[in-house]
């Protein structure tokens, strides 16, 4: 609570010198600004509220390349391979799903909703099923390419000549 | 005045900063060239502003400033549409560079009362024509903000440096003047923001790192695919892309092949220098700089794009298709050459892809039509031999390319050779041997088929239908299996004694269980060998690298008796490889 209220009048101090900043540029600026009222109260107030909004983006530390976009649903064994650091890839299957792009965070979701962490995605490959090899599997937390299989044909009806996605994850904390 | 002197100073610095760095780490001359130009331009502009406005200059290099300031804006609309055209700004937008050929007209045809630094702004023919060129660049950029997947995002960035210096040249120039504050114009401000702005956008699209190839023999490789031609194999890996790509190669022709090393579709050693797609959120962008680049450095080259799929899981598939279609242009602008594989494209990628009406060669699996071929000889033992020959070659069946083929018809003559023992059977084995010919016939026949022809005709797989089947009288149906069976069983024996990769598998394995051969195959693309091009001298350098690297391994572990164990194990492996290198001699 302590933390929270601290960082609250952190940021309310620095609006605030951002304001001041403003009204500076305001006064400092006045004879230019001789546009008509209407004008510089649209204007100004357009060219505030982007500055604004900047500054709150950048203060949130929520800039748009680090907050995660869609998500990837895990079973509870899967969420917590990659919890424990045991797993680093996802084999998802290729068609007919939106899988994110590489250098995207998503949030990790357990299959029954819960988010459990955000997921940068580092890169990225396609395969035929078949052609993934017992080192790719047991990165993905499999004993080998055929467990993987095995788990596929389960989940996702897989056959060895499907296409799969496998996704190189790199697991952060935070819950959404 | 002083301040405003100040604030140009550092933006000299920036500027050459910038420069230095486009000049050091860029890898496309033609942006570089156009950055150059534009980056010194501004840097000569800023340092004879401050010496003119700071009493170092005389009141002559006025003339300077004005002329660096005219000849920046024509150069900033060339930079921006470089930068989104590429190479390709000459054929593509050439009107852009009559901008620059006005500018000396922009002298003669300006009273000279207009033709002082504190007019340069002002609404006359001068400030006429630096508002147009301002303009060229900004309605590019935003024209490809609304319409170009690929560019969108760049597209923002170069406008808003185009922005930034409408807001930093003519906008504060009249600020200040009105404010009777200083006599700013002649001079932007912003140009350090904006060069920055163009730097960003230029690196998103710099080359993959990797050797480019330069320009080779006019003509070679003509016969694989006419000048101009952008062809899609759709085919489920990209062998004949692959295959194709050293075919070009070896007629003398200049070939890029942008993929993601590594990987199992590489294991035949290609020839042709790689180009490693890397991990990139401008991944097509990138793509794209770096073929285009190719294309420019040699006219009427080959590029092969294998991975078109890793693109696209990194930039998005309307970005990627964005980026071929891009190609498409220059490949016909420089006579060039591109292929495309589908090999891990969704059936709606390929369809989207599809819909652009390029040249679409559908082809078979190689290692698929060496089965049929050989099941018309031998029968269902045909995929028996192909997996002790693909053991030997420490690959997979399915990973069997056209590059197989020959080195097959080795393995297989070598196991007629050890069947044929004084013991045998004369008939049978005349007969073996005779069915082994006639297979040998048709894989050379399939191998000697051009993508093209595959394209347009049919293939083994295609031909053979089930009724056919049914009434062909195999060698194996004829021989009542036995001396068919020992030929299976000889070859299989001659997979395992032939493959380096599974001897030293086994070393490994023996030693760290099932995970020895995770270690292994990583220590083999540290050397960066493929599994089946491994040699028995290749072998001595594996130790060397294995024993390293196991030792540091051994080294973080706090246990004594395990330090012990882990160094016995590498000893051990090491002794057991050099013996496997020694069996040469």
């Amino acid at each position: 609570m302590a933390r929270r209220m601290v960082s609250l009048l952190a940021r309310s101090a620095l609006l605030f010198l951002l304001s001041v900043v403003l009204v500076f540029g305001f006064w400092e600026h006045r004879n230019f600004y001789q546009i008509g009222f209407t004008n510089l109260l649209l204007l100004g107030g357009l060219v505030t509220f982007l500055v604004i909004l900047g500054f709150r983006l950048a203060l949130s530390g929520d800039l748009p390349r680090r907050k995660p976009k869609g998500e990837l649903a895990f079973t509870l064994n899967e969420g917590e391979r990659l919890l424990r650091g045991v797993a680093e890839l996802t084999v998802r299957p290729a068609e007919g799903s939106e899988l994110p792009l590489v250098g995207q965070w998503v949030w990790a979701k357990y299959e029954n909703g819960g988010a459990f962490g955000r997921l940068l995605i580092v890169d990225g490959t396609r395969k035929i099923l078949a052609d993934v090899t017992d080192e790719e599997a047991r990165e993905a937390g499999y004993e080998s390419a055929a467990d993987l299989r095995d788990a596929g044909r389960i989940r996702w009806k897989w056959t060895p000549r499907d296409l799969v996605t496998v996704l190189k994850v790199q697991a952060a904390g935070g819950k959404a | 005045m002083i301040a405003y002197s100040l604030a140009v100073g550092a933006g000299i610095v920036v500027e050459a900063w910038l420069l230095a760095l486009v000049i050091l780490r860029g890898r496309r001359p033609w942006l570089q060239a156009t950055f150059a130009a534009l980056a010194l331009t501004l840097v000569v502009n800023g340092a004879a502003f401050i010496g003119t406005s700071e009493g170092f200059l005389g009141p002559q290099w006025e003339s300077a400033v004005l002329w660096t300031l005219v000849l920046a804006y024509p150069l900033t609309a060339i930079l921006v549409l470089s930068l989104i055209h590429g190479e390709t700004v000459p054929r593509r937008r050439p009107a852009v560079f009559l901008l620059l050929a006005l500018a000396p007209l922009v002298v003669v045809l300006t009273p000279s009362a207009d033709w002082a630094v504190q007019h340069a702004y002002d609404f006359n023919f001068l400030g006429g024509f630096l508002i147009v060129c301002l303009g060229v660049a900004l309605a590019e950029a935003a024209y490809e903000r609304l319409t170009s997947p690929l560019f969108a995002v760049d597209a923002f960035w170069l406008a808003f440096g185009v922005v930034t210096l409408i807001i930093g040249g003519p906008i504060y120039s009249l600020e200040f003047q009105d404010l009777g504050l200083l006599q700013s114009a002649g001079s932007n401000v912003a140009a350090p923001a904006a060069l920055a702005l163009f730097a960003l956008v230029l690196f998103h699209a710099d080359p993959f790192p990797g050797r480019i190839p330069g320009r080779g023999p006019k003509g070679a490789g003509v016969g694989l695919l006419d000048a101009r031609q952008t062809v899609v194999f759709d085919e489920a890996r990209p062998k004949y892309a692959l295959h194709t790509a050293r075919a070009a190669s070896q007629a003398g022709s200049p070939v890029l092949v942008l993929a993601r090393t590594g990987g199992v579709s590489y294991s035949a050693d290609l020839g042709v220098g790689i180009v490693s797609l890397m991990p990139s959120r401008h991944g097509a962008a990138r793509a794209l700089g770096t073929v285009a680049e190719f294309f420019a450095r040699s006219p009427g080259g080959f590029a092969v794009l294998p991975d078109l799929d890793d693109v696209a899981l990194m930039s998005g598939w309307p970005q990627t298709e964005e980026a071929v279609l891009r190609l498409r242009g220059v490949c016909r602008d420089t006579g060039s050459r591109l292929i495309v594989s589908t090999a891990g494209l969704t059936s709606r990628e390929k369809d989207l892809l599809r819909g652009h009406r390029l040249e679409w060669w559908t082809l078979p699996d190689p290692s698929e039509e060496m089965e049929v071929v050989l099941a018309q000889s031998f029968g269902p033992g045909a995929r028996q031999l192909l997996e002790s020959f693909s053991r030997s070659r420490g690959a997979r069946r399915q990973d069997l390319a056209l590059e197989h083929f020959e080195p097959f018809l080795q393995f297989l003559e070598r196991a007629l050779a050890e069947l044929g023992g004084p013991a045998a059977d004369a008939t049978a084995n005349e007969g073996l041997r005779s069915q082994a010919s006639t297979a040998a016939s048709a894989l050379r026949a399939f191998v000697a088929r051009t993508p093209k022809d595959l394209a347009q005709g049919t293939w083994p797989s295609r031909g053979a239908s089930g009724t056919d089947r049914g009434i062909l009288v195999t060698a194996a149906d004829y021989w009542k299996g036995k001396e068919m069976d020992e030929l299976f069983s000889v070859a299989s024996d001659l997979g395992e004694r032939e493959s380096i990769f599974e001897q030293t598998r086994h070393v490994f394995v023996e030693q760290f269980g099932e995970a020895g051969e995770g270690v292994l195959r990583s220590e083999l693309s540290k050397l960066g060998k493929a599994p089946g091009d491994l040699q028995r001298e290749d072998v001595a350098h594996l130790a060397d690298r294995a024993a390293v690297d196991l030792e540091a391994m051994a080294e973080v572990v706090d246990v004594p008796q395990e330090k012990l164990r882990i160094r016995q194990q590498v000893e051990s492996i090491r002794r057991r490889l050099e013996a496997i290198a020694g069996d040469e001699s």
